[in-house]
């Protein structure tokens, strides 16, 4: 690590500061910090006592120091930024899925049976539930709500489901539900932020994008973190939620298209042949490789990356995003129909990529804000419509991996942002026409699937309500460290340094493995 | 006393001219002063507040309990040698005590150092700490003292005053000690196994008596104290008392921390023992601390429970009616643990593959990595590279054969050619031969692959001939055969029953 930091310094120091270029000598300024500072100090004040007493008020001086000595090393070639690298310690999981429903899908519709709910149906909200809270848009002495759906226990684990998920009912026993989940975002962008990044600020890594940075990928005619959107609209965090944040952009999300060309331009245009693009791309490439002669800058390293891996993946991204190629028998189990921007298209073009060796692929589908504002996003109307589009798939999407093996070493991650109100929503006071729910960050649901993840339990516990965790509660930097732990790593390990701080997934929060979830 | 005056008076210069002999000394004296003053210093300017720090200080600090009693040997030497002298058969004895003194001085000086040193990075706080380390550093002052006066030409005077400095020091010697014994083993050490008797005479209560005696029967001993014993006592209790408190026995945590009681009795949220485990996780005070898992929810009903109930530690367990069972129990899972990696280690397991690794690397870029960084074990994934692995690549792979843990040969063009190949893989734990080539008659080669737990013949010729040998493969859990020549609804031999996927 110290390596591939000193090198700008370096070239800095032989060609003199007056020549640098200036934005170089910028970021290498900025790189400077009081941290720097009191490292250097610290080190320079032997004394038994001074350094004691020193170490307390530098603080995070020693600590930085200690982490410092154990880091792990992920330098690579600069030509293969994206090259394969073993994880920390033997892992679960090899890759991972992660279907985002955008929005925050009511728990309370699927899977939080709760039956004094219904009790309850349409009586005031007791005060103690409404105490101190801040909600969205609910105001006033809200209503309680029963689900709007009868529920029933399936499988062997007798886990209580709605009936909206017919298909996905039927891998019960093959899921791990976490129901204490809870966020401190009651927004959709930040909390997606929150999910995706681990902040519910601009600028951070995403999950997949550190999870590249560890890992690498092992396909290198493809992109390792790819992004499949479908719901007819981007989510509210929009691309940062697939960002690289401080990391290298090499290791971003590439959003790849479910008809046409799956990158856009990534077909050659007419008259172009594929050995007038190698020499046009060898042309380009001289170029930036005098560039990062000149200035040491390693997003230029990036830059030629991905010219490169654009030419590899015009032969192999088209064909691994081709549903076409998939049995009509296969299609229809999915409920895919090629040409549409569908979840059910995205699973099964996430099946295609998870066995051509990507390493992330970030499902995002939207429409689950169930507000009852309008039709669309009624948990009476929209809301079936949204459970239809993703049941289906997300069961066929499993049942192929677990057909194929793959659910051995995959993992598959379902869940929204934040979670919603056991009130009914009654915007400005009124009753409104369609039914819905607020955002409610105190406790929502996801749930998880394959390698390392102990089948069929749930952890956590809400309240008769549904509306606060009373057990075992998970964070999302918990949940984050989770994931890592089952990829091969310890999340206070995985670390980049910016801005003077080692910058972790987790924050510096400390966050816990949910040791009870792994099989 | 000359000395001193001449010191005071600033008669320094002609001082020193007065006698090499005592010169030496007296250095030795002026020497000592600076540690000594600079260990006062720092305790005045940073006390122990019962925050733990730097590593190498706590290392050095804790020599302090061993270093500690040179000094007290040393100084109550120094009277018996001074008092036995003054009989005429032992005066030679009085020659040595200025030697011994001096090994007192340095001794005290340097165990006061050790000892702020423990103090403030060891985690340690409240009153009897702070004088316990005035304490030290008076007696390091004294025996400075003594050192001092002892030069003096033998005026009467200097010679009371240095009397009465010893007999202080031996007095010091005794009160520090004690309140050193308090801080380690417990405030009542001297006499918490005093016999009845004597406690009687002494008029001590027998409080503790009835207090042992409670044990399993009561609601703090069956309930409370094993979730401290669990959850709280590997920093609050006999090894660690950070913020100085121990949570270990009743008397201790009744007593409470450096910043007083932490259970008020029948005041559960006045008591700042359940304000703790009851904040929001990320909340600074939160208890335990540092991504430690949180107490349940049953423990933290429990101590509530019983600081509602008065807090006592005689309390009957069938006292509280209510109260959760069977959380008492350590049921949870426990926390994950990260392996570390010892770099000197791998270097060792992997010596004698590194070389062709890094061989093979080459030629198969990103198909071949290690298991973990800390391991020598080798996943080969083939599949990346699909029709372009045939049974030629195969072979270029056999040096490191037995390293191969998980293999996975979907989509490439090996055939059945490649089944020594495979077979010579003894310690594959996964194999995968989806969408490939491969017949019953490697599979049949198969059955020395006893470390195998996961095969995958998706969509290959594969047909039930194979079965009896993919039975007798003694860790096998899984066999995925869906799109194979094998019927879903076949009668599989008993082992492999539950194990096919289909």
């Amino acid at each position: 690590m110290s390596n591939s930091k000193a090198r700008p310094n370096d070239r800095g120091g032989r060609e003199g500061n007056s020549d640098m270029h200036p934005e170089l000598q910028m970021a290498l300024l900025q790189a400077q910090t009081r941290r720097h500072f009191l490292r250097t100090l610290g080190g320079g004040l032997g004394t038994l006592f001074v350094g004691t007493s020193l170490a307390e008020y530098a603080g995070a001086a020693t600590d930085a120091g200690r982490s410092e000595t154990t880091s792990l090393d992920f330098t690579r070639e600069p030509s293969s930024p994206l090259a394969a690298l073993p994880p920390q310690f033997a892992a679960k999981v090899r890759r991972v899925i992660y279907l985002h429903m955008a929005g925050a899908p009511s728990q309370l519709e699927l899977f939080e049976y709760k039956p004094d709910l219904k009790r309850l149906d349409g009586q005031d909200c007791p005060a103690s539930f409404l105490a101190g809270k801040r909600f969205a848009f609910i105001s006033g002495v809200p209503k309680l709500l029963a689900s709007q759906y009868p529920f029933h226990q399936v499988g062997q684990s007798g886990h209580w489901i709605s009936d909206r998920l017919p298909h996905l009912e039927k891998h019960v026993d093959d899921l791990c539900f976490i129901k204490s989940m809870h966020t401190d975002q009651f927004n959709h962008a930040p909390a997606q932020l929150l999910v995706h990044t681990g902040n519910a600020r601009l600028g951070y890594a995403s999950l997949g994008s550190w999870v590249l940075y560890g890992l690498g990928t092992e396909n290198q005619n493809l992109p390792g973190f790819i992004v499949l959107l479908s719901g007819g609209k981007s989510p509210d965090g929009g691309k940062q939620l697939w960002s690289s944040g401080f990391l290298p952009s090499v290791y971003q999300g590439v959003q790849c298209r479910s008809h046409g060309e799956p990158v856009l331009y990534l077909d050659n245009p007419p008259e172009v042949s594929r050995p007038l693009r190698r020499t046009m791309l060898d042309a380009i490439d001289q170029i930036n490789q005098q560039t990062y002669a000149a200035f040491g800058n390693p997003e230029t390293i990036t830059r030629i990356a991905q010219y490169e891996l654009a030419f590899r993946m015009q032969m192999d991204a088209t064909d691994a995003m081709d549903i076409r190629k998939e049995p009509a028998a296969v299609r229809a189990k999915y409920g895919s129909k090629p040409g549409e921007a569908s979840f059910a298209n995205n699973c099964l073009v996430a099946r295609r990529l998870a066995e051509r060796g990507v390493r992330f692929i970030q499902l995002y589908h939207w429409g689950w804000d169930s507000h009852g504002a309008d039709p669309k996003e009624a948990l009476n109307l929209g809301f079936a419509d949204r459970c239809r589009e993703v049941d289906q798939p997300t069961a066929a999407l499993l049942a192929d991996l677990k057909e194929r093996g793959m659910l051995e070493d995959t993992l598959v991650v379902w869940g929204g942002e934040f979670g919603r109100t056991p009130m009914r929503e009654n915007r400005n006071g009124q009753e409104m026409k369609w039914v819905g729910r607020d955002h409610n960050p105190g406790a929502f649901t996801i749930w998880m699937a394959g390698g390392g993840v102990k089948p069929g339990i749930t952890h956590g516990q809400t309240d008769e309500m549904g509306c606060e965790i009373v057990k075992d509660p998970v964070e999302i930097r918990d949940l984050h460290a989770t994931m890592l732990y089952l990829l091969g790593f310890d999340h206070r390990k995985l670390h980049y340094s910016f801005q003077g701080l080692e910058q972790k997934l987790t924050s510096v929060k400390p966050a816990r493995v949910v040791a009870e979830i792994l099989a | 006393m000359s000395n001193l005056r001449n010191l005071c008076s600033g008669n320094f210069r002609r001082y020193l001219r007065w006698g090499d002999r005592i010169s030496g000394q007296l250095r030795l004296g002026l020497l000592t002063l600076a540690p000594i003053l600079t260990v006062a210093v720092l305790l005045a300017l940073l006390p122990p507040d019962g925050n733990e720090r730097a590593e190498w200080a706590q290392f050095i600090g804790r020599f302090h309990p061993l270093v500690v009693h040179i000094p007290i040997a040393f100084l109550l030497l120094v009277p018996i040698l001074e008092l036995a002298g003054l009989n005429h058969r032992f005066s030679y004895l009085r020659l040595s005590a200025g030697f011994v003194l001096g090994l007192a001085m340095l001794s005290a000086t340097g165990a006061a150092i050790l000892g702020w040193c423990l103090g403030r990075s060891g985690g340690y706080s409240g009153p009897l700490l702070t004088q316990h380390m005035w304490g030290g550093i008076s007696l390091a002052a004294v025996c400075w003292l003594c050192w001092m006066l002892r030069l003096s030409d033998g005026e009467q005077r200097s010679t009371f005053i240095y009397g009465v400095a010893l007999a202080l020091g031996v007095g010091l010697v005794a009160w520090t000690g004690y309140r050193g014994g308090q801080l380690s083993l417990g405030e009542d050490h001297l006499t918490e196994h005093m016999p009845g008797g004597l406690r009687q005479v002494l008029g001590l209560s027998n409080v503790q008596a009835s207090l042992a005696s409670a044990g399993a029967n009561t609601f703090y001993g069956a309930r409370v104290e094993p979730i401290f014993a669990a959850r709280c006592v590997t920093c609050h209790g006999p090894e660690k008392h950070k913020a100085n408190l121990r949570l270990d026995s009743y008397r201790s945590l009744m007593r409470g921390g450096k910043d007083g009681p932490v259970v008020r009795a029948g005041n559960v949220q006045g008591s700042d023992l359940f304000r703790r485990i009851t904040l929001p996780l990320d909340h600074d005070d939160f208890m335990p601390k540092q991504g430690k898992r949180p107490l349940s929810a049953d423990q933290v009903k429990l101590i509530e429970l019983w600081i509602g109930a008065g807090a006592s530690g005689t309390l009957p367990l069938a006292a509280i009616k209510d109260a959760p069972t069977g959380s008492a129990s350590p049921t949870a899972v426990s926390d994950v643990t990260f392996e570390e990696i010892d770099p000197a280690e791998v270097t060792r397991l992997r010596a004698g593959i590194a070389p062709a690794v890094a061989e093979l690397r080459k030629r198969f870029p990103d198909i071949l990595e290690y298991e973990s960084r800390g391991s020598a074990n080798l996943i080969l994934n083939a599949s990346i590279l699909g029709p372009k692995f045939g049974d030629s690549d195969l072979e270029g792979l056999a040096p490191l054969a037995e390293h191969i843990t998980l293999a996975d040969f979907s989509r490439t063009a090996i055939t059945d050619r490649s089944a020594s190949a495979i077979a010579a893989m003894k310690q594959l734990r996964v194999l995968r031969l989806m969408h490939t080539r491969i017949t019953d008659s490697t599979l049949q080669r198969l059955g020395t692959l006893d470390q195998l737990e996961s095969l995958n013949v998706f969509d290959t010729p594969v047909t039930p001939a194979a079965l009896p040998t993919i039975a007798k493969l003694p860790k096998l859990a899984h066999c995925y055969a869906a799109q194979t020549a094998i019927p879903s609804q076949i009668a599989v031999p008993q082992p492999l029953i539950g194990k096919l996927v289909f």
